[in-house]
């Protein structure tokens, strides 16, 4: 790692002031993507001058639950307090699950929710989730706050809508109807401390009488982005939440997803991992919905 | 003859009182409390840091290197690249024997210039600074067509290949044919035949022939790579290195530097982990650097640099065919391993060659082995090198044999098991081993058992395999002396990366039938230290144990003489009992340690000082066994494989510390699961590495081990000290075997390359 600078701001304005002061300064919240990538510095990355905290900002903390607005959750929230909250846990059970799954325990006492999304990775574990929850992303920056829905958020491998000197602060969700359910599961060679293979996550509304009502299913890591699977919802939508509708699903996702082939994983498995995901996460969802 | 087995149980009741009791490690508490001082915890005045700068390509002419915006970056105090050193005595065909890549780099991540500063942020900065025009070669990257006639070539011809490190792992006289000065990517050959075996096939009832790959994996030690160096204006050299054989390095900085034994002072730290891939690495360069600033040199590999440009262990290809009659009895092997070396001469062909044809009588074989060169790092040893790779082959074979017969495996094992006596597909003849003792102990463990339930369930599968290593031999010697106060000093050369001087602590005990806590034991450095091989070929308790014995009852020897002066009694009529020496049958006639210790030691003593001295040598090794079983259930839809259960059973000769032989056994079956499951360096075809850190070189982490039952047998050695015989490395060996057996009985098709990843799973089950 080379020499930088560290700044740890107590308030969001200063942050802001900061970063347009400091050319190519950046900010860190848990720093479990940031310092990585900067020990690896010196071809990949432009390594940064100066590193501005966030963690000291209240304004970016806390998680807050009401039935009717939903769900708040500051940019710098660790995965711990995600996966240990039990708003969440009983709300937005397939947050929870990404959460949850980050890393170590000790990767999820550091790694916050702002990191990992705004980190951009197309693995990023808590991006299928909050894409089924029909997550606004609020972001702050020079020009003032704006909103963004989940999916226009992530643009490319490593690159988010954040502008320059902007900031992730916080992510709101609106309250699930009711007999709704959701899940998300990874694919990943071992039981934890990995990234991704394909990450799939599914959020169902369900009629009294077991039809489908409302459909996201969003995948990991099978496109340069978190994407939603976009025909298979189409083809979901009214269906009956049957076991053959669920297997079609899975056919749909296999064949909509355009995965590519890495050290991780070839595209031909990813593809066959989005099919048995997704009727996986399908089958889950719709049990939570049903009260299971 | 006869043997004597036994199941040690868990108490370690024996006639002895210090050795064969689970004693706690002595270096443990300092480790888990992170008080240990491991060499990057060092530091010295003027101490500068070195950084460097690695090839991006894995083959390539090194046309210029220009260090000159390097030097001038602030806070630089040198750039140094193979033009700045002096004229060592290099030797290009021995990776040891190399400092930076000269004219021509073999593979990615291979030295081309060093920066030093007393900041290492600075140092790193200005490594970029160095401006290096390559031009690009072929890289040759796959062994199997590098064999070819006309395959590009990856390297100039060698010669004068030095295979003393090899030697360190493995010790046994076998002729390797070397491919000297020859323009050929096959760096040499190796070949055992006995009997006739095309006739021994045409015996068979049942031949399997079939290929194996078992991909390069990495020792992946915690702490990577650490050397400090410095070298004073009286001509000494001194040497901090994590290595596990601090005289070798002495003898290899000697070697190429030219600086006489006597002026080079190695210390070996604490070595947090080597596992065979801490012998010699960073030492030489560490040190070529100190002696041109003539400033302490401190150089720490990252994880990076030690995933590229360490000495991982090979890739092999393995293609074998065998053949059983219905009776079980094995006619006829036939065998073929190619194992790719890397860009050096190192590859561990030959042990690989030996274990093929070495587990089972079988009167007709045939082997040959080729160790071949390509554009990656060049290998080292990992915990029995070379052996995992084979015994994949040969016990996977033995199953599907078996299974085709309708014979029960662990049967056809034995039926066949060698026995002392029995040869080495190289004619030597194996002295006492226990591995039928390991298979009749497996026989029992809690996992075989389950066998019989887990049969018929769909995607649940039992495996079993073998797996063992002759180990290396090497001299040794001990010293072992009275303190003032009673209390016991043992002092050795051996680097302790296993519980090893907690055994010398037990075994000087039980000598001088003391407490533990009045005996300590000391790793000295090069120059201080008696001397002892490499900790490395499973030897250090078998040959420096020996010594500390030697040396102990040397000591104890010497002070029975002053006691017998002193009572004007014969030695004969004395014993040595809770640090004190006795006459036996006078209650009254005793000598504490600390009396016997004041006199020899106080101003005017009568009596010189108690040293005991101890050597050895021997060319008699104790080979090891371990036999091991697994449970495993496949999800054949993800292809994701759950271990439920692991058991291993090890010969240990005798357990003198079996809380450490435990933990060998339980260190090694894990890295058999990584070996088996996930570790795989993967490269591109510029021989580029895919996968240059932990997080897509997958170790197993806790939460993918299962709970490991191990039961330890003892079939004395006939040399060791109290019978113990080579611990350390048979563990590793059975791993990829053992779970590619329990992955085919689960699902009824055969994944051939290890490590079996969900994705081969698929393919083999035709879902992909
Ligand atoms: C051992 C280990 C295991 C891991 N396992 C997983 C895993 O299982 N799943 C997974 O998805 N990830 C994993 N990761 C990656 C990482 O932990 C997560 O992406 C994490 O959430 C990042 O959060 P952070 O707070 O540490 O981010 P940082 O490293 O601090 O920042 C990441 C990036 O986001 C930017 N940033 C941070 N906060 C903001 C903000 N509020 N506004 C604007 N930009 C911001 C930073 O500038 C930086 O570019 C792992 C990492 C490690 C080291």
């Amino acid at each position: 790692m080379r020499t930088f600078n560290f700044y740890a701001p107590t308030a969001l304005d200063e942050a802001l002031e900061l970063l347009r002061k400091t050319d190519g300064g950046r900010p860190i919240a848990g720093g479990t993507d940031l310092v990585v990538q900067m020990k690896e510095a010196a071809t990949k990355f432009p390594h940064p001058s100066s590193i501005i905290s966030l963690l000291l900002i209240p304004e970016l903390n806390g998680i807050e639950f009401d039935e009717s607005t939903g769900l708040r959750i500051g940019a710098t929230s660790t995965m711990s307090d995600i996966a240990d909250s039990a708003d969440i846990r009983e709300h937005y059970p397939s947050i929870a699950e990404g959460a949850g799954i980050v890393g170590s325990i000790q990767t999820m006492n550091m790694a916050t929710v702002g990191g990992n999304l705004c980190n951009g990775a197309p693995s990023a574990d808590t991006a299928p989730p909050f894409l089924v929850h029909d997550a606004e992303f609020v972001i702050t920056g020079p020009n003032g706050r704006r909103s963004l829905p989940a999916d226009e958020f992530f643009v490319g491998p490593g690159e988010t809508a954040l502008a320059p000197n902007e900031l992730l602060v916080e992510v709101r969700v609106p309250a699930p109807a009711d007999r709704s359910g959701s899940a998300y599961v990874r694919h990943t060679p071992r039981k934890q401390m990995d990234i991704a293979v394909v990450g799939v996550a599914a959020a169902v509304t369900l009629t009294n009488d077991d039809r489908i009502e409302n459909i996201r299913i969003a995948l990991g890591a099978v496109a340069p982005t978190p994407v939603r699977a976009t025909k298979t919802e189409t083809f979901l939508s009214g269906q009956p939440a049957s076991d053959e509708s669920f297997a079609e699903a899975a056919e749909t996702a296999a064949a909509e997803c355009n995965p590519i082939s890495d050290v991780r994983g070839s595209a031909e498995f990813r593809r066959h991992l989005v099919g048995t995901l997704t009727k996986r996460m399908l089958e889950r969802a719709a049990n939570r919905a049903r009260g299971g | 003859m006869a043997q004597e087995t036994k199941t040690r149980d868990k108490a370690g009741d024996s006639e002895y009182t210090a050795v064969g009791k689970p004693t706690i490690r002595i270096e443990g508490v300092g480790k888990v409390t992170g008080q240990t001082k491991f060499a990057d915890d060092l530091t010295f005045p003027h101490m500068l840091h070195a950084k460097v700068l690695g090839s991006p390509h894995a083959h390539a002419r090194v046309k210029s290197v220009d260090t000159a915006d390097a030097r001038q970056h602030p806070g630089v105090e040198a750039v140094i690249a193979a033009a700045d050193l002096p004229a060592y005595k290099m030797n290009p065909s021995n990776r040891r024997g190399v400092i930076f890549a000269v004219d021509e780099v073999l593979f990615q991540g291979q030295p081309i210039a060093a920066v030093l500063a007393s900041d290492p942020h600075v140092a790193e900065e200005a490594l970029a600074l160095i401006k290096v025009e390559y031009e690009p070669l072929t890289a040759v990257t796959d062994p199997i067509s590098a064999m070819e006639d006309g395959s590009p070539l990856v390297r100039s011809a060698i010669s004068d290949v030095d295979r003393s490190e090899e030697k360190g792992h493995v010790t046994i006289d076998v002729e390797q044919e070397e491919a000297e000065g020859a323009p050929s990517n096959i760096a040499s050959k190796i070949n055992f035949s006995r009997g006739d075996v095309e006739a021994g096939f045409a015996e068979a009832d049942c031949v399997v022939e079939q290929t194996w790959r078992s991909a390069m994996v990495h020792q992946s030690y915690i702490e990577p790579h650490a050397t400090i160096a410095d070298f004073d204006n009286s001509g000494e050299l001194s040497v901090w290195t994590s290595t596990q054989a601090p005289f070798y390095v002495r003898d290899e900085l000697c070697q190429t530097l030219g600086i006489h034994e006597s002026k080079i002072r190695v210390t070996a730290t604490e070595v947090g982990g080597g596992f065979g891939g801490k012998i010699f690495l960073t030492e030489l360069i560490t040190a070529a650097l100190a002696i041109v600033v003539k400033r302490p040199v401190k150089y720490i590999m990252s994880r990076k640099e030690d995933m590229l440009a360490a000495t991982p262990a090979p890739f092999a290809q393995v293609e074998l065919k065998t053949g059983m009659k219905a009776d079980g009895t094995l006619v006829a092997l036939k065998a073929r391993l190619i194992y790719d070396s890397g860009a050096f001469p190192g590859a561990p062909v030959m042990p690989g060659c030996l274990f093929v044809g070495g587990y089972y009588k079988c009167p007709n074989l045939h082997i040959e082995g080729f160790e071949v060169l390509t554009n990656k790092v060049s290998v080292g040893a990992l915990r029995a090198p070379g052996a995992h790779n084979a015994t994949h082959a040969i016990e996977s074979h033995m199953d599907i044999m078996a299974r085709e017969l309708g014979l029960d495996p662990l049967e056809a094992r034995m039926k066949n098991a060698v026995e002392e006596g029995d040869p080495l597909p190289s004619g030597q003849p194996y002295p006492r081993i226990g591995l039928k003792d390991c298979l009749r102990a497996i026989s029992e463990s809690d996992v075989w058992k389950r066998r019989r339930e887990v049969e018929g369930q769909a995607n649940r599968g039992v495996g079993v395999a073998i797996g063992g290593w002759i180990g290396g031999l090497q001299p040794a010697s001990a010293i072992v002396g009275l303190n003032g106060d009673g209390t016991i000093d043992v002092t050795v050369g051996s680097a302790d990366i296993s519980g090893t001087n907690t055994s010398f602590q037990q075994i000087a005990a039980e000598v001088l039938n003391v407490p533990l806590s009045s005996v300590n034991v000391t790793t000295g450095d090069t120059k201080t230290a008696p001397y002892a091989g490499m900790s490395a070929g499973s030897k250090t308790t078998y040959t420096v144990g020996k010594a500390v014995k030697l040396a102990a009852e040397d000591a104890k020897r010497q002070m029975l003489d002053i006691a017998a002066q002193r009572f004007e009694a014969s030695p004969d009529e004395l014993s040595v009992a809770d640090g004190k020496v006795h006459l036996d049958g006078d209650d009254d006639k005793v000598l504490t340690f600390a009396r016997l210790g004041k006199m020899t030691t106080n101003f005017g003593a009568r009596f010189a000082p108690v040293v005991g001295r101890g050597t050895m040598s021997t060319r008699k090794s104790a080979p090891g066994f371990s036999a091991q079983a697994a449970e495993v259930e496949i999800d054949p839809d993800t292809g994701a494989i759950t271990v439920l259960g692991y058991a291993i059973v090890q010969d240990a000769g005798f357990a003198i510390n079996p809380l450490s032989v435990e933990g060998q056994m339980q260190g090694g079956a894990s890295q058999g699961l990584g070996i088996a499951l996930s570790e795989e360096m993967k490269f591109d075809e510029e021989g580029r590495l895919l996968n240059a850190n932990l997080l897509d070189y997958r170790l197993p982490t806790t939460r993918d081990l299962p709970p490991i039952e191990t039961i330890i047998v003892e079939v004395p050695s006939e040399e060791g000290p109290y019978g113990a015989r080579i611990i350390g490395e048979p563990s590793i060996v059975p791993g990829g075997a053992t779970i590619a057996n329990a992955v085919a009985d689960a699902i009824g098709v055969r994944v051939t390359d290890i490590p079996i990843t969900p994705e081969r799973v698929l393919r083999a089950l035709g879902k992909l």
